[in-house]
């Protein structure tokens, strides 16, 4: 083979590059944003604040205002970022997302209105947790790793809460709270904002 | 991208971005509907329509059209002859760059 040029180099460098990003943009939902998984930590705290200050860390008056509230905000931020990356936002891999999530939120409501109506409202938290921790460990295998990782902590801290309800209300808050602001710092500095 | 790269054995078929795209996407993936590879190609219904079909033609990929809803829905997937021309094609570019790596070692 004769030897590439400087211009044959860098053409070959821009073909795999473009190999690579499309491979993973076909692959993956690559919009996850940091700053989206910060607003909803934050949101997660105040909500958890608000429900301990009425003296009912439960309260669906609190948390499903929240829960409409950080789905709004996480799905501006993943927007925003997907039009900074040049990524299509309506992937085939987000629809997965879409589709991994749903039914983990429909359990969810028919679950927590079965165990209010049964007087288990201790149980809650560890249901909230459990349920939603399964959901994103299930829909991170079509995202970044990161994302797989924080699904797997808030299992886990759904498991804590069903285990030990007496912690049901702390582990809310971290999971909720602390685990986004954790992990939102952890895509914003290693995938890209 | 493609045009000047001086490669004689390089594959022209996949050479081209779109059909490199289409062939990639699909590489990652068991099978990628129309709507999806043309999100991820940003691309127009016209340009991925003919760019598929000339890799079709030449056996990289497969077409299963199919209804969902009742709409028509067509799906593609990476051939066994497509995966190889790609592995081909990453080979071939890596010899470029071990050639060009070598050159400057020598230099």
């Amino acid at each position: 083979m004769s030897i590439p040029t400087h211009e044959e180099r860098e053409e070959v460098k821009a073909t795999l590059a473009f190999i690579r990003q499309t491979m993973e943009s076909a692959s993956s939902f690559t919009a996850i944003s940091g700053w989206g998984l910060l607003g909803v930590g934050v949101l997660g705290l105040v909500a958890s604040g608000v429900a301990a200050r009425l003296e009912d860390p439960t309260t669906l008056r609190v948390w499903i205002p929240t829960a409409a509230l950080a789905v709004v905000v996480a799905g501006v931020a993943n927007a925003y970022k997907a039009r900074r990356l040049d990524v299509p936002l309506w992937s085939g891999s987000f629809r997965k997302l879409v589709w991994v999530m749903a039914p983990v939120v429909v359990a969810g409501a028919v679950l927590t209105y079965a165990l209010a109506g049964a007087g288990a409202r201790a149980l809650l938290p560890g249901l909230w947790l459990a349920l939603y921790g399964a959901g994103v460990t299930a829909g991170g295998t079509l995202s970044v790793r990161a994302i797989r990782g924080m699904g797997l902590v808030l299992l886990a801290f759904g498991a804590a809460a069903l285990l030990a309800p007496q912690w049901g209300s702390m582990l809310l808050a971290a999971g909720f709270g602390a685990i986004h602001l954790i992990f939102g710092i952890l895509v914003l500095t290693r995938h890209g904002g | 991208m493609a045009g000047s790269l001086a490669a004689e054995d390089l594959d022209r078929l996949i050479h081209e971005r779109i059909r490199l795209g289409i062939v990639s996407a699909l590489a990652a993936n068991d099978s990628l509907s129309f709507a999806d590879l043309k999100d991820v190609l940003r691309t127009t219904d016209g340009n991925l329509s003919v760019h598929a079909r000339k890799l079709e033609e030449a056996g990289y990929i497969r077409v299963l059209k199919g209804f969902e809803d009742r709409k028509p829905r067509t799906e593609y997937r990476l051939t066994a002859k497509g995966r190889r021309a790609l592995e081909t094609y990453l080979a071939h570019m890596e010899q470029i760059l071990s050639a060009a790596r070598e050159a400057l070692e020598r230099s």
